[in-house]
């Protein structure tokens, strides 16, 4: 028995060490890797300081070129879109982690059906911003709501399960190609995109995400931030009441809407589209264009509204 | 309840402690102990499906008592079929009913017909076929007089729902693990480390080797239409290791599990892909199921003491019935009758019972590994149409694979240290790290394993394959 007991002390207390020596060298890592989030998670949480930043998930990643929109604005932008930031709470928990070191002038924030809609993984993608648990408390609460809480309290090795082996892939091959403060093409695909097909109106809402939707324009308020509420293109036929959700968290919150997919931009221009999703980056620079063009009357019906 | 969750964490120590604070003479005591947490452990998936559990142990429960009761060799063998009748019929309901129904409604609507078939819309119950073959076999057993029948309940039921291998197996024979439940089992250091250096093998396994390979074969399977044959071809290589992962993953914790309680489950698996010839690779694959479907199925079709034809006739049909056994699904059956019909080929070539040695062992073990592999295929495909895309996409479509170059980097990682252990038991390598003399050397490998889990493995609780079966 004595045995036994030593055994299972010792393998709980070398665990722990292990564990907390391997948190450090992956935490290295994280920090030093060229792989796609990593880079851009360290600007999001050491050096950003733009006027705008854009937040979103992929479709932000690979559709606002900052340098357009930065053009024609006169501002400094910066394209915060994450891969895997799949909807409202990973976005709540990038603002805050923005918001630890830096308070941009504009925040806009691109938006799927994902953001409201009732998904049993709402939660899953969190783990990619495990590495910064610890940083800011507003963040952490997502992770408590998540259930993700305890497990990144009690192994920091366990912080960086979800992106391990990119990250390390990351020391040796950079995946920064095309990087515009931000913005990188998405890779052009062999596969051209079909026929389009139409999508139902979404009925089940989730109101946790509703009200984190809220809880966002909330503390941009508070920071003094102007918010946009955007949606991009797809190849992906919707119903004029598909984002009526977002529109009416918008008008409550008095935030500007701009819609590009229920108006069907570049739905007659498949050749933008790497796949129903996602532009390519032809589709993302014509769009840049359209899309700062209207950023800025957006900002500028604002001021005068102030 | 899963293994890899945090649940099953903190279940098994509650158990661990309150069955060794049992005393040991307490056997019933403690097999009743077990028996409630076994079903606490079941109950957790779906509580109403305890009580086909329930009824299922009944009612073999019951048949053997009647089988030891009469002398009449017609009443022992109605109950031994009212067992078997009742048992198959619930499997038949909750598993294979719909796919007939649909088959007949296919059939009825090619002739003209239409008529629909209800459908039964209930969840089939985990783990079904395990538990269900393994209370049929003990009926079997009974009947045959090569067990002894069981009076008290409780001991037979904690045999059909001992939670270790309940749901997954390994399928165990009642002489083998009936005995057990009336020994006493005395907490032992070595039984406990050699218990937990299973149970973090089979974590590894499945968490870092078959859920990495997972994520890449679950989004080519599941979407055939937007992949080539380069990923097809991938993806077709990646499966047979998620699935001897996730199996033989299962199986390890299942008797490493057993173990630390201080029962002994018989092995599931034996390193399948060093076989040199399908033969070997059914003595080494799960292999709990095949002697139950060689005396079960086999021998009781004539086995090999009948012509030629017939031989191959009982041996087809074994491994066609072992297919629909996995799932009811024409891939499945398909999968069992191609190892039939490899089987039959060697057989009738005489390969099952050579030898091979330097060149020729390396030719008829990669030859294995490809049908092997390729058989695999039918089994993983979501259906017939699907694995026939796959199979013309790797000859005909053939382009550079999806790109997911961390999943690569992941299971390339996995495979190595698989490859290095398996190698290491295979050839005999005299390198010892989880069973070293050395207690510091053997500590290391627990920690540095469940470091490497923590780190590498997927841990969101993903179920097993074979609870589907």
């Amino acid at each position: 028995m004595k045995k036994l007991l030593l055994s299972i002390l010792f393998f709980i207390g070398g665990l722990f060490v292990v564990d907390r020596l391997g948190g450090m060298v992956m935490q290295w890592i994280n920090v030093n890797t060229h792989d796609v989030l990593g880079p851009k998670f360290k600007y999001i949480h050491d050096e950003i300081h733009e006027d705008v930043v854009m937040l979103g998930a992929s479709r932000c990643h690979h559709h606002y070129v900052s340098s357009i929109i930065s053009d024609s604005l006169g501002m400094s932008v910066y394209n915060c879109g994450l891969q895997g930031s799949e909807n409202i709470y990973s976005h709540y928990v990038t603002l805050n982690l923005i918001l630890e070191r830096h308070t941009p002038k504009v925040v806009c924030l691109e938006l799927m059906p994902s953001d409201f809609d009732v998904n049993e993984d709402s939660f899953a993608k969190l783990c990619y911003f495990a590495p910064y648990f610890g940083y800011s408390e507003r963040a952490d609460s997502v992770f408590q709501l998540g259930g993700l809480y305890w497990k990144y309290k009690i192994s920091h090795l366990y912080r960086y399960n979800a992106k391990a082996t990119s990250n390390i892939a990351g020391l040796i091959v950079s995946r920064q190609k095309g990087d515009d403060h931000g913005y990188i093409p998405a890779k052009e695909s062999s596969i051209s995109v079909g026929e389009i097909v139409e999508a139902p109106d979404i009925t089940d809402i989730d109101e946790q995400k509703i009200h984190y939707l809220h809880l966002f324009a909330k503390l941009c308020r508070e920071n003094g931030i102007r918010l946009v509420f955007t949606v991009s293109p797809k190849y992906i036929a919707v119903g004029p009441s598909f984002y009526d959700v977002l529109r009416n968290v918008a008008h409550e919150e008095n935030v500007p809407f701009l819609d590009y997919h229920t108006s069907g931009l570049f739905q007659d221009r498949p050749d933008l589209f790497r796949d129903d999703k996602h532009l390519v980056d032809k589709g993302a620079r014509l769009y840049s264009s359209v899309f700062a063009h209207d950023l800025k009357k957006a900002l500028r019906v604002g001021e005068r509204n102030n | 309840m899963l293994f890899n969750s945090i649940a099953f964490l903190l279940f098994f120590p509650i158990v661990c402690v309150l069955y060794f604070c049992i005393p040991a003479n307490h056997t019933r005591l403690r097999n009743l102990m077990l028996l409630i947490a076994s079903y606490y452990f079941y109950m957790n998936w779906e509580p109403a499906y305890a009580l086909l559990l329930l009824t299922s142990t009944i009612v073999t429960y019951l048949a053997a008592l009647g089988i030891d009761r009469y002398d009449d060799v017609k009443k022992k063998k109605a109950c031994l079929v009212s067992s078997i009748v009742l048992n198959l019929a619930i499997l038949f309901l909750f598993k294979y009913y719909n796919f007939l129904g649909s088959n007949i409604e296919t059939l009825l609507q090619a002739c003209g017909a239409d008529i629909s078939v209800p459908e039964f819309g209930l969840l089939l119950p985990v783990g079904i076929s395990f538990y269900t073959f393994q209370a049929l076999g003990y009926s079997i057993d009974v009947y045959r007089g090569t067990t002894k029948v069981e009076h008290d309940f409780a001991t037979y039921a904690l045999f059909v729902s001992f939670f270790p291998q309940l749901v997954a197996g390994p399928i165990e024979r009642s002489n083998n693990l009936l005995p057990q439940f009336k020994t006493k089992h005395t907490l032992d250091y070595d039984t406990v480390m050699s218990g937990a250096r299973l149970m973090v093998w089979g974590f590894f396994m499945k968490l870092v080797m078959a859920d990495r390979c997972g994520l890449f074969v679950d989004i080519i399977f599941n979407n055939v239409e937007h992949h080539n044959g380069g990923s097809f071809l991938v993806a077709s290589l990646l499966f047979p290791f998620q699935i001897y992962g996730d199996f033989a993953g299962y199986s390890l914790i299942a008797i490493g599990v057993a173990r630390i309680l201080g029962f002994r489950l018989m092995d599931n698996f034996n390193r399948p892909y060093f076989a040199c010839s399908v033969g070997e690779f059914w003595h080494r694959w799960h292999i709990s199921l095949s002697p139950w479907f060689t005396d079960y199925v086999y021998i009781p079709l004539g086995g090999n003491r009948v012509s030629r034809v017939r031989n191959y006739f009982n041996l087809f049909t074994t491994f066609a019935v072992s297919g629909i056994w996995h799932g009811a699904n024409w891939t499945f059956v398909f999968w069992g009758m191609i190892h039939g019909a490899l089987l039959c080929v060697e057989k009738a070539l005489g390969i099952g019972k050579k030898k091979f040695t330097g060149f020729s062992k390396f030719v008829h073990w990669l030859l294995t590994f490809i049908m092997v592999c390729f058989a695999w295929i039918l089994f993983r495909a979501n259906n017939l149409s699907d694995a026939i895309t796959i199979i013309t996409g790797i000859f005909t479509n053939m382009g550079m694979p999806a790109s997911e170059y961390a999943t690569y980097m992941s299971v390339a990682m996995a495979l190595s240290v698989l490859l290095f252990k398996e190698m290491k038991d295979e050839f005999g390598w005299n390198i010892h790290i989880s069973e070293s003399r050395y207690w510091l050397v053997r500590h290391l490998y627990l920690i540095i394993m469940t470091a490497y889990i923590l780190l590498f493995g997927v841990l969101d609780g993903g179920q097993f394959i074979y609870f589907q079966f």
